[in-house]
C-alpha cells in the first residue's frame, strides 16, 4: 500500500470521532424512546458501530492510530424526554454527514465515494428522525435545539458550549 | 473559503479555455470556434440540468395536483436552493459569451400521472434518479464541488424518502 494521504487519514479520524459520539448519545436517547423509535435508535446504533468498526479499520491499514472513544461526552442540551432524545439524534445524524462530506472531497475516488454514500445514509436517518429534509446535509447543519423550532425555551445547551458546540468528549483520549 | 478558492479556479480556467484566438496566434477563423469549457464548468452545467429538469417535474405535478402543495412545496424551494448554489459556481463569461449547453436539455415529454399517488411515486423516482446523477462526476469534480454534489444527492435521497412516505398514506 502507498504512503497514507495524511488528509485522508485526518477525514477518516474526524468521521470515526464522530460515530464515536454517535454511539454514545443513541445509547443515551434509547433510554428515553419506546416503541418503533426505540427500535429505530437500537438499529442505528449498531449501524453506528459497524461503521466505527470500518473506519477504525480503514484506519489501521493506513498505519493510523485510531482515535478512541471517550468514557462520556458532554451533550449539547440536557436529554431528559423523548422529544430531547429525538433532537440529540439527529443532530448527532447532522454531524456524521457534515464528518463524512469531508470523505466525499478527497483525492481518493474510492473514499470520495465511501463518503458520498455515509452522507446519503446519515441525511436519511436525519429526515426520518427530524420528518423533514435539509437543503444541504452535512454543508449546512442546524444549530443545536433541545426539541423543535418550536419550543426554543427548553434544554438550553449546556453553559461551557457555544452555540456550534458538539458533543466533545470530557476525557479525551 | 474553499468556495472563494473553486470560483476563482472556474475563472481562471474559463479564462485559459479561451483560446488564444483574442491574441491573434490562431488567425481568424479560431474567432469562430467556441472555447472549450473547463472540466468543472461542464460538472456545474450538467448538475444545473438536473435541477432544472427536476423543478419542471414538480411543476407539472403542481399544475395537475394542487392539493400536493402541502407535501411539494417545501422540497420544491430545496431545489430551488440548490440551483441558485449551483449557479453560483459559474462565473457568467465577459461580453455575452454564453454559457455551455447542459448535455441533457431539460425536457418534459413524458405525462404527469393524474392520481395523488401516482404523481407522488413520480416525483420519489426522479428524485432517486437525480441522486445518482449527480454522482456521476463525483470522481473528476474539484473537491468542494464534489463536497456539494454529494451534499445535493444526499438531499434528493431524503425528498424521495418523504416523497414516497407521502405516497404510501395518500
Amino acid at each position: 500500500m502507498t504512503a497514507a494521504d495524511p488528509a485522508a487519514v485526518a477525514a477518516l479520524q474526524h468521521a470515526l470521532a464522530a460515530e464515536n459520539s454517535a454511539i454514545y448519545g443513541y445509547g443515551v436517547a434509547g433510554a428515553h424512546l419506546t416503541g418503533t423509535r426505540r427500535a429505530a435508535a437500537v438499529k442505528s446504533w449498531v449501524g453506528h458501530q459497524n461503521a466505527r468498526d470500518a473506519l477504525t479499520a480503514m484506519l489501521a491499514a493506513r498505519g493510523a492510530q485510531p482515535v478512541a472513544a471517550a468514557v462520556v461526552y458532554q451533550l449539547p442540551f440536557g436529554v431528559h424526554s423523548a422529544a430531547a432524545a429525538v433532537a440529540l439524534v439527529t443532530l448527532l445524524e447532522d454531524r456524521l454527514s457534515a464528518a463524512y462530506l469531508g470523505l466525499a472531497g478527497l483525492a481518493d475516488p474510492a473514499l470520495r465515494a465511501y463518503g458520498a454514500r455515509a452522507v446519503r445514509a446519515a441525511a436519511l436517518r436525519a429526515a426520518a428522525w427530524r420528518g423533514s429534509t435539509l437543503a444541504f446535509p452535512g454543508l449546512d447543519v442546524p444549530p443545536p435545539r433541545a426539541s423543535g423550532p418550536a419550543s426554543q425555551g427548553s434544554g438550553s445547551p449546556a453553559s461551557s458550549r457555544p452555540a456550534h458546540g458538539k458533543p466533545t468528549p470530557s476525557h479525551p483520549g | 473559503m474553499a468556495r472563494d478558492t473553486t470560483r476563482r479556479r472556474v475563472l481562471i480556467a474559463a479564462a485559459a479555455a479561451l483560446p488564444l484566438a483574442a491574441a491573434g496566434c490562431k488567425g481568424i477563423a479560431a474567432l469562430g470556434t467556441p472555447p472549450k469549457a473547463a472540466p468543472d464548468v461542464t460538472v456545474a452545467t450538467d448538475a444545473i440540468a438536473v435541477e432544472t429538469q427536476l423543478i419542471a417535474g414538480y411543476g407539472a405535478v403542481l399544475a395537475a395536483n394542487p392539493g400536493l402543495a402541502g407535501t411539494l412545496r417545501p422540497l420544491l424551494a430545496q431545489h430551488h436552493e440548490h440551483l441558485a448554489r449551483l449557479r453560483g459556481r459559474l462565473i457568467v463569461p465577459a461580453r455575452g459569451q454564453p454559457l455551455p449547453t447542459p448535455r441533457a436539455t431539460p425536457r418534459h415529454t413524458a405525462p404527469v400521472p393524474g392520481t395523488p399517488a401516482a404523481a407522488l411515486g413520480y416525483l420519489r423516482d426522479a428524485e432517486d434518479a437525480a441522486s445518482g446523477a449527480l454522482l456521476a462526476h463525483l470522481a473528476t469534480a474539484p473537491p468542494s464541488l464534489a463536497q456539494l454534489l454529494a451534499s445535493i444527492s444526499a438531499s434528493e435521497a431524503t425528498h424521495a424518502l418523504i416523497l414516497g412516505t407521502a405516497a404510501r398514506h395518500s
